[in-house]
């Protein structure tokens, strides 16, 4: 190994002559282990290192006060019920069931037959956080922009309650 | 000067690579956020969206799949003056009632005004506990407010 090397006097290939000579002493220090040290800590932090940050969904709510007035055929109602069941109507029209498969397709149907339309979504408070994040995800993916969320109450339990499953 | 046939001696000089890899090694080091503790474990739903958590000032509020909120800010300062000195370094403080959640709520954005809130729901939650804290997030009039979500297919 070159580690032979270290402290060799410069001038010995000059000859062998048994001079002391004030001179620098030639120092190589060999770096291997260092580089494996530092290879070593490197792999650590790149493996420890977190590149992806998680992903956000942005929700902007109006003021509590605020209130808006809707014409009723512009309004489309989702209503999220419990085991992630998704009925959507227009105005004041009964209630329909929609597999959530097709859900994206009807949101995209709706807003092009109306530009105008106004969504508001009334998720079951027993029903999951994921069917919620869903539906929005849905509407986000449909470029519906303005929707607003609004209470599940008991008059919308009933009057989905007896529209059969899709 | 007879050739010797032997294995050559070949010294390789190490420093130019030391200096590289020392300079990936400040960078890796410097760049490095370890995953912050969490005071429970949170399973995130999926969503196409594609917004970035920001990266600082954020203000946490978890809920745990058993319905547990929890509410937390990225500043370890922020945590002392907000929960006291002895709950500084922990991961978030357990709130219980809407009324204590909107007495923090009103505090942190006083103290810091630039804070984001965040709400980092588990997948199986229900959503009540959500619907309650986003009403609790209308009266104290933080109307935009991020929901974290992972990358659908990641």
């Amino acid at each position: 190994m070159a580690g032979g090397d270290v402290g060799a006097p410069r001038q010995a290939r000059h000859g062998n002559k048994l001079h002391k000579a004030k001179r620098r002493l030639n120092v190589r220090i060999d770096m291997t282990p260092m580089v494996d040290v530092v290879m070593l800590l490197i792999t650590f932090f790149m493996l420890t290192t977190v590149f992806n940050r998680p992903q956000t969904m942005e929700i902007n709510m109006p003021p509590d006060d605020a209130k808006v007035e809707v014409a009723e055929s512009n309004l489309l109602t989702v209503r999220v019920a419990t085991g992630d069941r998704i009925f959507w109507n227009l105005g004041v029209e009964p209630p329909r069931a929609v597999p959530f498969a097709d859900f994206r397709r009807l949101l995209v149907e709706r807003l092009a037959a109306n530009p105008n339309l106004i969504t508001l979504v009334k998720v079951d408070r027993a029903s999951t956080y994921a069917a919620m994040v869903d539906v929005m995800d849905e509407l986000n993916l449909a470029s519906i922009t303005r929707f607003s969320l609004g209470p599940f109450q008991d008059f919308d339990r009933e009057l989905i309650a007896g529209v059969a499953a899709p | 000067m007879r050739r010797k046939k032997g294995r050559v001696n070949v010294f390789i000089d190490m420093t130019p690579m030391v200096d590289v890899t020392m300079l990936l090694l400040t960078f890796f080091m410097l760049t490095t956020q370890f995953l912050p503790p969490a005071e429970a474990e949170i399973v995130l739903p999926s969503s196409n969206s594609a917004i970035k958590l920001p990266e600082s000032d954020v203000m946490t509020i978890s809920v745990t799949k058993d319905n547990a909120i929890y509410l937390n800010v990225d500043s370890q300062r922020l945590r002392g003056e907000l929960f006291g000195a002895e709950n500084a370094l922990k991961a978030g403080i357990r709130v219980d009632g809407a009324e204590q959640l909107a007495n923090y709520l009103v505090q942190a954005r006083t103290i810091n005004p630039k804070l984001r809130t965040v709400i980092k729901a588990d997948k199986a939650a229900p959503y009540g506990p959500v619907q309650d804290i986003m009403d609790v997030l209308q009266r104290v009039k933080i109307s935009r407010f991020n929901l974290v979500t992972e990358l659908e297919g990641a």
